[in-house]
């Protein structure tokens, strides 16, 4: 408990900013919903044949989960606040929409004939007699879908639209650390609960009037929506670092956004944790960010569909830069100098036990250990794919997202883990990394991958980043992971001290 | 005023609910739709503010086919009072009966001295009521706001489906009376449709009884009780109550034997009731004193009239219809109406 105060004294700023973009996003895309789903909703009402099919096309949407429908958004949208909010629509569409067509269709057919036989208009019916007795039901409506966004906001985080996601990502990330995914978690959940109360008290306040009580929401939510917009004009960045998920990626990124503004003018802004990778490639062809640190090993499996002719680093990225610069014109820039490559890891303990040293020393204990894997590493060519043919295994694997990978093998729940070389838990846990002879993972070294126009609109960048070239080693990368991973010391910091120690700054 | 030409009704489904019905109201006259569930007395009835449109023929208002009118002006100026009542709950008792009135787009002021107008009409106190929600007030009470709503505007015609149908039998009786009572003040046209035939008899000027679509006969309630036309409407008017239960403008005796105009010289023997140009009742006069007798109202049960009878030790009384006297009854017009029901079979007597 107090740690988890300490966590949050120490992120306070952080935390405020993440809640205020969670309400921003929640609000924006909970508005919109209502201005597409309450009219489209009272329209079907009008048009009953086709509402079901319409209903029910909206319920299909909301079936695809959240995940699926941001990284089907990212090649029209690209990445940050747009999708967010289009896919957090998506799923606020269908509570709305039902409750809106039902709620005016289960009006007393005794109200509606009495005000026809009134000689009420169809559009004068609705608006004075079934919307506002309708009202209640669509307003039920709309906090079912304030609730779902408020939840599915927090996966925004892993396309940079931010918000408490963001918090809890991390912490996951960071094997697990229960303080951080806590200050994300429980202040979604108040959020949550904060604007259900809120909308109730405008339900039971004019519930009377349909059109009245709509308008006030939508009022007020316009108001918090735009103030940002009059009170924060932040300076627009010349340059965006994004980065995958992790601590690695995000001191790369502050590295080089580091050394970019101390040798130009330019602003960087860093836009870390996008997720996976596809998402950060993604980003990169539509503009949305300008530079991301990328792995040659991944750049050829990847995204050139191809397997490295070799196993010598230098050729590795050879055929790397010569493929990204030939199929999508890109820049890839020298590599550093550690090769975070896949490894197979188990405890000291574990392989004393077992006398394991390399990969194929797994075969005899196939059928007692455990192996906790990624879904990526499980499915990869470089990965468990290869192994299985390589080195003729056939283990008993469990999938797990990568940060609870550390937790499982910690607690012993898994024998065997992936890992990347350079990950800080390696030398926390004490792990040993399991030999490789028949080459199987090929070098995975970091390089600034960015579009080739980019470095020809700033072609100072090139000789900037260069510098990092050959430099940072397995261990040095090692360290600087582990001390943001377990030491919680920022990536903006640690990058620094690397920078001024190795002499990149003053 | 309402004129039915050949009008039919065939639903989608098949089912023919009116066929070939021609039929009219005059103007300001209570016709009282009536028969067995099914016989498409509603159906007919929501035709007149198309509600339900007709399959063939031609339904005329003023002489004017409905369907050359405006939809919306020609149901502003047709009353409907539905049988659920159905105020909008989340309108005011006032709000409810400004609906049709704000649509014609009258002023604020008229609509409210028209709400007040109506609402002591019916017995509801203006100031007590016109600020609450429909909920509040009883069924009955709720009615009678149905009925205000229905008559807000003005309108020429008011339709009523089965409207006291849903209430209790005493709410029901005093609604019924409260609607005689403001058919001769109001003199709408209405059209009401029930399928409770002491309603019937009792509100309408004349009944249009019938089944499976066609009018069966349609006569005043009189004529319908004493000249029924076939077997069915003598079962549908008759069987179902003791003649104890009949209301009395059945027996009342209409020769005027015993009513004198006010500006006659009464005679000197003798119980006479009297009445003035308009048919409304003055007083009585026995053996040339002016005494007081109360009325009967035309709908009221032979058992209950006898009551009246005793209590006033009298054996003549004035029978009125709203106001207007329709004749008087004695103790000998009760006792030859129920000879007159009264069979003998098998040397048995049958009621």
């Amino acid at each position: 408990m107090s740690e988890f105060i300490t966590v949050l004294q120490e992120r306070q700023s952080t935390l405020l900013q993440a809640i205020w973009e969670h309400l921003q996003l929640s609000i924006i895309a909970l508005l919109i919903a209502i201005l597409i789903a309450v009219p489209l909703g009272l329209l079907l009402t009008r048009t009953r044949k086709v509402a079901e099919p319409i209903i029910g096309f909206t319920a299909v949407l909301q079936t695809i989960p959240s995940l699926a429908i941001l990284a089907f958004l990212i090649p029209f949208l690209g990445i940050g606040t747009k999708p967010a909010v289009v896919a957090l629509i998506v799923y606020a569409l269908l509570p709305i929409l039902r409750n809106t067509y039902t709620g005016v269709k289960e009006v007393d057919p005794a109200l509606k004939e009495a005000a026809t036989g009134m000689g009420m208009s169809s559009f004068r019916r609705l608006s004075r007699v079934e919307l506002p007795l309708a009202m209640p039901v669509i307003m039920a409506g709309i906090r079912t879908s304030m609730v779902l966004i408020v939840g599915t906001t927090t996966i925004a985080a892993l396309i940079g639209a931010g918000g408490l996601g963001e918090l809890i990502l991390l912490g996951i990330d960071r094997g697990g650390n229960l303080n951080l995914i806590l200050l994300g978690a429980i202040p979604a959940a108040l959020l949550a609960i904060i604007l259900d109360v809120i909308l109730r008290l405008v339900e039971s306040t004019s519930a009377k009037s349909g059109f009245r009580s709509l308008a006030t929401i939508l009022i007020v939510s316009l108001l918090i929506v735009t103030t940002p917009f009059v009170f924060n004009r932040e300076r627009q960045p010349d340059l965006v670092v994004g980065g995958k998920i992790g601590a690695e990626p995000a001191i790369l990124m502050s590295m080089y956004k580091l050394l970019i503004e101390d040798e130009t003018d330019l602003y960087v802004k860093t836009e870390p944790n996008l997720g996976k990778t596809d998402f950060v490639f993604e980003a990169l062809k539509t503009g949305d960010i300008d530079i991301y640190p990328e792995f040659t090993g991944t750049a050829i499996n990847t995204f050139l569909g191809e397997q490295a002719n070799s196993n010598n680093p230098q050729e590795v990225y050879q055929q790397a830069k010569k493929g990204m610069k030939e199929q999508y014109n890109m820049a890839f820039l020298q590599p550093m100098e550690f090769n975070n490559t896949y490894a197979v890891a188990t405890t000291q303990e574990i392989a004393d036990q077992y006398g394991l040293e390399t990969i194929g020393d797994l075969k005899s204990v196939q059928d007692e250990l455990v192996a906790g894997f990624t879904l990526e590493f499980k499915d990869r060519q470089d990965g468990y794919q290869g192994m299985k043919e390589v080195y003729n295994l056939n283990l008993n694997i469990e999938t797990m997202e990568a940060g609870v990978r550390q937790q499982a093998i910690k607690n012993g729940d898994v024998d065997i883990i992936d890992a990347y070389a350079t990950e800080g838990y390696m030398i926390e846990y004490n792990l040993k990394v399991l030999d490789d002879p028949k080459n199987l993972f090929p070098p995975y070294q970091g390089a600034p991958l960015l579009l080739q126009q980019t470095v020809d609109q700033y072609p100072e960048l090139k000789d900037i980043l260069n510098q990092l070239g050959g430099q940072i080693t397995k261990r040095q990368m090692q360290e600087m992971n582990y001390k943001v991973d377990s030491e919680g010391q920022e990536p903006i910091t640690v990058a620094r001290n690397y920078l001024r120690d190795n002499g990149f700054l003053e | 005023m309402i004129e039915f030409e050949n009008v039919s009704k065939v639903y989608p489904e098949g089912t023919k609910a009116v066929k070939d019905m021609s039929f009219h109201v005059e103007k300001g006259e209570l016709l009282a739709l009536i028969g067995p569930s099914g016989c498409g007395k509603t159906t007919s009835m929501k035709m007149i503010n198309r509600l339900i449109e007709p399959t063939s023929g031609t339904i005329k208002i003023h002489n004017k086919d409905i369907r050359e009118y405006k939809i919306s002006e020609l149901r502003w100026n047709i009353g409907y009072v539905l049988q659920q009542i159905a105020l909008f709950p989340h309108m005011t008792i006032e709000e409810n009966i400004a609906v049709v009135p704000e649509m014609k787009k009258w002023k604020k002021q008229k609509v409210s001295q028209r709400i007040d107008e109506l609402m002591n009409m019916v017995g509801l106190d203006p100031e007590t009521y016109k600020k609450r929600v429909p909920s509040e007030l009883s069924g009955g009470q709720q009615q009678r706001v149905g009925v205000v709503r229905a008559l807000a505007a003005d309108p020429d015609i008011i339709l009523m489906d089965e409207p006291f149908s849903s209430l209790d039998p005493i709410s029901r009786e005093q609604l019924q009376q409260d609607i005689q009572q403001l058919q001769k003040e109001i003199q709408k046209t209405i059209v009401f449709v029930t399928h409770d035939i002491d309603e019937a008899l009792s509100l309408g000027d004349r009944v249009c009884l019938m089944k499976e679509g066609e009018i069966v006969q349609l006569s005043t309630p009189q004529d319908l009780i004493l000249n029924p036309i076939n077997d069915f409407v003598k079962s549908f008017v008759g069987e179902r109550k003791s003649p104890w239960q009949t209301a009395v403008d059945v027996m009342v005796d209409q020769s005027k034997a015993h009513i004198i105009h006010e500006n006659d010289t009464p005679p000197p023997k003798g119980l006479y009731i009297i009445e003035d140009n308009e048919h409304l009742y003055k007083g009585a006069i026995q053996d040339g004193q002016p005494i007081t007798l109360p009325t009967l109202s035309n709908g009221l049960h032979l058992r209950n009239a006898t009551d009246v009878f005793e209590k006033n030790n009298t054996t003549l009384l004035p029978v009125v219809k709203g106001e207007r006297l329709i004749g008087t009854l004695s103790y000998r017009d009760i006792v030859i109406y129920l000879q007159e029901q009264t069979k003998i079979e098998n040397g048995v007597v049958q009621q």
